[in-house]
């Protein structure tokens, strides 16, 4: 079968399916008489919110995929230790000063480590000005200040991002070159030792994570007779889904290291034996995966309000979803999958009421769905391309 | 060979010398009911330290985290089998419960779930008891109150559809609410579900007067925050499965004047005697974990403390550890004292006769500062 063959097969799909949902749409519409305009808007905004914050966890599965070819089944843990961390960044500041002292070197000890094999620095003059920024900063935010979210959030990021080169180097260097099977299980089983090490360390209880922000202030405006409801969250995620988005696309496509990472992604022996330092692309890639992972790990909990150490679970098997759906490996096809997720989630609940203890069900047929017809994903055109 | 036999019959005295009678314990200690598991296991321990001997033997409790699964749960009962454990205390929840029991009820060991209130249960089979009431009396009570008492004409009920007690129990509530006049709209979500807002917007039409949430608190604390987000400021009505720190923590002020029904604190149950015993187990609960919030105890800790006092009257009644014998024994049991009321097991398929029901309603400034206000109590005898 030719290449426009395919093509023409898969837009005829596409058109099909996209006009039977309109035409389901329609009638679901027509057939509930106290359904709205209000209500489809706020169905509307919930969708969005919901959506963007699946895009944002998606965004860092993809990432990690598009470079080694791993299905990171550990990201949603990593996701639930950048919660924890800015939980506690909350809740234990301004701590006693001999304890942030000890956080201070163990924590920034860790992060220059790990900053230094990341980025070359060789430099003494550098490095001396980098460690004394991570360690004064690091004392300075843990000892004299209650941190509110946007700081716990930026200390998570680090923290999270160094956690996630950690795992890398404990759990998946040691299995470069082996079989792809391998690395799977050996992701699964990251993924169990996370949750489990969170319950021994962080306690099994669900804990509630109030963070007083605008993000998660009610805000709603009238149509007609009726309002409308949200928070700032909604505003705040696809905002941050978007910036990162094009930050992210214009390090891959335009910096030295995205081109180190592209090249990596292309075939890892072959960059090698041109000069690029494999392990460490490889230990980048994690380092931002995992700063997106804390990211949205944050915006999450803001949003629902609270953690516990088997909350990655789910968001996790969602973000995955909606990675291939959009097309695994492809940025823009993460946030299109993310958001089409969250979207079927609240129409399913809305259209059909009796059906809403099965919306996941609705995803994961959708899923399929894209398997069989579509493997690549809806914005993923060549399997060989990616990033 | 000499040497080994001598070292045989030492160890077959020694083990006499050592007799233990064990008892094993399948809650959920750890994932979504965590709160509430520990605090049941906290009554059991209280309540072994106060007896920790029968029949001159000690008493050791073989403890099982079920981690809130069914498969945990079966796993816990399976080991127990293996292990030859006289009874069981536990689980907490009917999902947890009912495969346990079954499990246990076909290798004829005793269970005794602490706080399961579906009906099905105790209908698993003979071996199977439990020291809560159950779902029928606690969602007629609480339409009752819905209905008549707040004057709802339209209840919205939210039910968690994968669990045994949630959809039993708003059946239960659904069932009374339109008995006594009321209209309602049913609501599913599933374990896990953090997300709300679909179900929400489709209540909105509805218009309800007040809202029934039969449901835990790992999903009550999304839900109760953003119904509130959404512009809802209906009286909402929960059932015991609210009676767990992890809902005001979870959602702070979203929770502030949330109503309840759940197992009697020492103030609410009626029996004078009952009350003074009840008190005397606070006071000792409370030193032997000194760190305790006062939240931290409520009806689970007494129903946990009870379940293990009735097993352990039951062996001594039965002056065996056979396993038959001690079934009988417990299944006779009439007016024993216990520390969350009085238990009679003669002639009930399991459920305790005469049960206190609380009604609660939480005060909460903030997920720190939160309190329950003991409202009134009412007796499944006096409803009956």
């Amino acid at each position: 079968m030719t290449a426009s063959k395919l093509a023409s097969r898969s837009t005829l799909f596409s058109l099909f399916a996209g006009l039977l949902f309109v035409a389901l749409l329609g009638w679901r519409i027509a057939s509930m008489p106290d359904y709205t305009f209000a209500r489809i808007v706020q169905d509307f905004l919930n969708a969005l919110t919901l959506g963007s914050l699946y895009a944002l966890i998606a965004l860092g599965y993809t990432m990690v995929y598009g470079i080694i070819r791993l299905i990171n089944f550990a990201h949603g843990e990593i996701f639930m230790l950048g919660s924890y961390f800015a939980f506690y960044a909350m809740t234990l500041t301004p701590m006693h000063w001999g304890l942030a002292l000890l956080t201070t070197v163990l924590l920034g000890g860790t992060v220059l480590l790990v900053l230094r094999s990341l980025f070359n620095l060789e430099e003494p003059k550098r490095t001396f000005l980098l460690a004394l920024l991570i360690f004064g900063g690091t004392f300075f935010l843990l000892a004299f200040r209650h941190l509110g979210w946007i700081e716990a959030l930026l200390l998570s990021m680090l923290a999270t991002g160094v956690a996630g080169v950690l795992l890398e180097a404990v759990a998946y260097r040691p299995l470069r070159g082996a079989p792809r099977e391998s690395m799977l299980i050996t992701a699964i089983a990251a993924s169990f030792f996370l949750q489990n090490m969170g319950q021994l360390l962080f306690g099994p209880r669900v804990r509630g994570f109030n963070a007083e922000t605008v993000l998660n202030q009610p805000r709603s405006f009238a149509i007609g007779e009726e309002t409308v409801y949200f928070t700032g969250i909604l505003i705040v995620v696809p905002a941050v889904t978007a910036v990162l988005l094009f930050v992210l696309n214009l390090f891959v496509t335009r910096t030295r290291l995205g081109k180190a990472m592209r090249a990596t992604a292309q075939d890892a022996e072959v960059a090698q034996m041109m000069g690029v330092n494999v392990n460490q692309v490889i230990a980048l890639t994690f380092f931002i995966g995992s700063i997106l992972a804390a990211a949205a790990g944050v915006m999450y909990s803001i949003r629902f309000g609270q953690i516990h150490p088997l909350m990655g679970l789910m968001p996790g098997i969602k973000a995955f979803t909606a990675a291939v759906i959009g097309g695994i490996g492809s940025l823009p096809g993460a946030v299109l999958g993310g958001l089409l997720l969250g979207f079927i989630e609240i129409y399913v609940v809305s259209f059909f009421p009796t059906l809403s203890a099965y919306k996941d069900v609705f995803a994961f047929v959708l899923l399929i769905l894209i398997l069989l017809f579509r493997p690549s994903g809806l914005v993923g055109e060549d399997l060989t391309e990616k990033v | 060979m000499r040497k080994s036999l001598l070292v045989a019959a030492l160890l077959v005295l020694g083990s006499f010398g050592l007799a233990q009678v064990k008892i094993g314990i399948n809650l959920e200690l750890s994932g979504r009911f965590a709160a509430i598991g520990n605090q049941t296991l906290n009554g059991i321990k209280v309540a072994n330290l106060q007896t920790p001997e029968v029949l001159g033997q000690k008493v050791e409790l073989v403890i099982c985290d079920n981690e809130t699964s069914r498969e945990g749960s079966i796993a816990c009962a399976q080991r127990f089998v293996n292990e030859g454990v006289i009874g069981v205390l536990g689980a907490i929840s009917s999902s947890m419960s009912i495969p346990a029991a079954e499990v246990l009820q076909d290798a004829g060991i005793i269970m005794i779930s602490t706080s399961s209130t579906n009906p099905q249960t105790t209908q698993i089979g003979d071996y199977i008891f439990r020291m809560a009431y159950t779902d029928d009396f606690q969602g007629k009570l609480a339409a009752a109150y819905v209905v008549k008492d707040l004057g709802a004409k339209k209840v919205a009920i939210f039910r968690q559809i994968d669990d045994d007690y949630s959809y039993g129990l708003a059946g239960f509530f659904d069932e009374t609410a339109k008995k006594l006049g009321a209209k309602t709209l049913v609501q599913d979500f599933v374990a896990n579900t953090v997300d709300f807002t679909a179900q929400l917007n489709n209540i909105r039409s509805f218009k309800p007067d007040a809202i029934y949430y039969s449901g835990f608190c790992a999903e009550g604390a999304p839900f109760m925050k953003q119904l509130r987000e959404q512009g809802f400021d209906q009286q909402v009505v929960g059932a015991d499965a609210s009676d767990d720190p992890q809902c005001p923590e979870g959602a702070g002020a979203a929770f502030d004047g949330y109503i309840f029904t759940g197992f009697a604190t020492p103030n609410l149950i009626p029996d004078p005697e009952a009350k003074k015993r009840a008190e005397a187990f606070k006071a000792k609960y409370f030193e032997v974990f000194k760190d305790a919030k006062p939240g931290d105890f409520n009806g689970f800790v007494l129903a946990g403390a009870d379940a293990y006092n009735v097993l352990v009257a039951a062996i001594k009644a039965a002056g065996t550890t056979d396993v038959k014998a001690v079934r009988d024994a417990l299944a006779n049991i009439e007016h024993f004292p216990g520390v969350s009321g009085d238990i009679t097991y003669k002639g009930t398929d399991g459920t305790p006769k005469d049960r206190t029901i609380g009604f609660y309603q939480y005060k909460v400034k903030s997920a720190s500062d939160w309190t329950k206000i003991e409202l009134f109590g009412k007796s499944t005898a006096e409803v009956q």
